[in-house]
């Protein structure tokens, strides 16, 4: 087990022409959990292939623990892998692919039997040994590509989208599966995924690229709550979070907050310190589930809206409005009782009003 | 209630099969019959198929015509190209098909050189082998005319494109992961080739080794140019048995037999990769 740190890494491909990777920064310390989470395209796989020693750098430098691995082949790494695409070896039997990582290293028959037979006692897969991959579905082959991973004791555990190709309820039970595997075997590991629930669900820290960059690490509980940026906060959450476009305006020494000549409240401490330094156009972020609706105009419900669409979740109900050309979703109690069509007054709560830049998408405040 | 309508069709179908296959395999089995007819029954009308049969044809051919010089010309001249025709086919497919070099041009100049026909290239290749043939190195390899080397040489230049082609798509189709996973696992770039890509392309390696085969097999016109004695292949030596004395036909029905039969071989025993081969994408996990 390892601590990985990466310095300044850059990736550009076709002579310096495309940069996929640009300086990126990240230390994960030994036995921690992260994920890499971003769209496909935001640099997470070329970065994740650096470390595994898959892809040269173009700049910066790769520390495991006290050495340089810069310079060092994937065998001397002492990588593992999981793929989304489970990567077995299509003529090879089950035992055979799980013992190819001692295999290949040269490690006497006995140790590798043995080390087999722990493996698929750990996974209890004992009956898919003489399988050939072809043969299992989709959930095992990602387990033996799992527990192929697991036959050594690696520097760094990596996974690459390894339950994007599994269907729904087999995801979910796949997930707490590995998050449990942490737990028991403290392997330092790099999650790559798009999934931001995925994201949230295993790691203990989060690193959110967008083109090439780094743009927030922190724990789930930070990247939700203080998001960096309005990229970060889109991306983050289920329903994804409202924006709204908002003017502000000082009024002597309380400034106030307007959506389309609709004042919201805007009221805690944290809002009014920086006020000061606001511009008058920014963007109001704010959950799904910190948005209410009510029947009659107040001074806490001041926007109106048109009821889009009702979608009834069991135990929530999510309610997508319309407000002023804007669509906003409300997550509510399941026993809300609207009707599409219905205008209805929206109110925010001020405490979880998030501010920013119109133009560069940072956090304000 | 169906039953009968499928046997009627059935029948139908069987009948259409066989007749088909008479079309296409009379000729061989004219040929056949012919190998071991006496001289005097070859061309008699109406044609006996109720005959003494006799050895002496094949006699002539290997015996007096020297048959079996060509046939070993053949072997040593379609082996050796298509044994290079793969490897250097198989590396250069690889190649491309992972790290696409030139972006797409090099490969596409690569199916240029196949363009040409084999009669535009010919008279070139005889003075380049004429004088390759007196310089120390062209003699060292036998690459010379009436030389087996120069028709290796020639073999393998007119067979690699089309086998880079080929290949292409078979090595396109292994899933970097496997390559990404083996290296990991502690192969270099090189064994990654040779245990893990090599054996999962094995199906389209096949499919190309034995086209290959099948074009030098049945070459002519570069075999015909290009020896004279020495270094003839069978292709070229069946036609010798037109002489100006008349046709030949029970010899060179046998030299025909002889020279079909590897083939046969060959592709009976490669079958079953040319038709998972041909299927493509046969190797997706």
């Amino acid at each position: 087990m390892a601590t990985v740190r990466l310095h300044h890494l850059h990736k550009s491909y076709d002579r310096g022409k495309t940069m996929a990777v640009k300086d990126v920064s990240l230390e994960i310390a030994d036995g921690e959990f992260m994920a890499l989470l971003g769209p496909s395209g935001c640099g997470k796989s070329s970065t994740m292939r650096m470390i595994a020693g898959l892809e040269e750098l173009s700049g910066g430098e790769i520390w495991f623990n006290d050495t340089l691995m810069n310079r060092i082949p994937p065998k001397g790494r002492n990588v593992a892998m999981v793929f989304e695409s489970y990567a077995l070896y299509p003529t090879l039997s089950v035992y055979e692919n799980l013992a190819f990582p001692l295999r290949s290293a040269g490690k006497p028959l006995d140790e590798i039997e043995r080390r087999v037979r722990e493996i698929v006692g750990i996974l209890q897969c004992e009956d898919l040994l003489q399988l050939k991959p072809a043969n299992l579905s989709s959930g095992q082959s990602q387990l033996v590509g799992l527990g192929r991973a697991l036959m050594r004791q690696p520097n760094v555990f990596i996974m690459d989208e390894p339950i994007s190709h599994l269907d729904t309820r087999l995801r979910s039970r796949m997930r707490s599966y590995i998050k449990r595997l942490h737990i028991e075997l403290g392997y330092t590991m790099l999650y790559v995924t798009h999934d931001q629930e995925e994201a949230m669900a295993l790691a203990d820290r989060i690193a959110i690229m967008d083109v090439g960059q780094v743009v927030q690490i922190g724990t789930p509980g930070e990247v939700f709550h203080q998001p960096a940026s309005r990229y970060v906060a889109g991306f983050v959450g289920e329903p994804p979070m409202n924006f709204l476009e908002c003017q502000t305006e000082q009024n002597g020494g309380s400034p106030s907050l307007s959506y389309k000549g609709h004042p919201i409240p805007w009221g805690s401490s944290e809002h009014t310190r920086a006020a000061g330094q606001v511009p008058r156009d920014v963007v109001v972020g704010i959950r799904p589930f910190y948005v209410s609706l009510a029947g009659e105009r107040s001074a806490s419900h001041n926007v109106p809206a048109e009821v889009f669409v009702v979608e009834p979740m069991g135990d929530t109900t999510v309610v997508t409005v319309k407000a002023e050309d804007t669509r906003i979703q409300i997550v509510g109690e399941q026993k809300m009782r609207v009707n599409s069509g219905e205008v209805l007054w929206l109110g925010f709560d001020p405490a979880h009003l998030l501010l920013f830049d119109k133009d560069t998408g940072l956090r304000l405040g | 209630m169906e039953t009968p309508r499928i046997t009627v069709g059935m029948v139908l179908r069987h009948l259409l099969m066989l007749f088909i296959l008479l079309i296409f395999l009379f000729p061989i089995f004219w040929m056949v019959l012919t190998s071991f007819k006496p001289a005097e029954e070859v061309l008699t009308r109406p044609p006996t198929f109720i005959f003494q049969p006799t050895l002496d044809n094949y006699r002539y051919a290997f015996e007096d015509a020297d048959f079996s010089l060509f046939i070993r010309n053949t072997i040593v001249i379609a082996g050796l190209s298509t044994l290079l025709v793969v490897v250097f086919g198989s590396l250069a497919s690889y190649s491309f098909a992972r790290y696409n070099p030139g972006d797409g041009h090099i490969m596409f100049f690569i199916l240029t050189t196949r363009m040409m026909p084999g009669i535009a290239v010919v008279m070139p290749f005889f003075l380049i082998f004429r004088d390759l043939g007196k310089t120390p190195f062209g003699q060292a390899l036998g690459l010379g005319l009436d030389q087996v080397g120069s028709l290796v040489v020639a073999y393998t230049v007119f067979n690699l494109p089309f086998a880079i082609w080929l290949m292409f798509s078979f090595f396109q189709d292994i899933p970097t992961e496997l390559e990404h996973s083996a290296r990991l696992d502690g192969y270099s770039r090189l064994q990654v080739f040779l245990r893990v890509v090599l054996p999962l392309a094995a199906p389209g390696i096949a499919v190309t080794a034995i086209f290959s085969l099948m074009f030098a097999w049945n070459e002519f016109l570069f075999g015909y140019i290009l020896t004279r004695d020495a270094a003839r292949t069978i292709t070229v030596g069946v036609s010798g048995f037109q002489t100006q004395q008349g046709i030949l036909w029970g010899p060179l029905a046998a030299a025909a037999v002889v020279c079909i039969l590897p083939m046969l071989a060959v592709a009976m025993f490669l079958q079953r990769y040319m038709v998972r081969g041909l299927t493509f994408g046969a190797v997706r996990g």
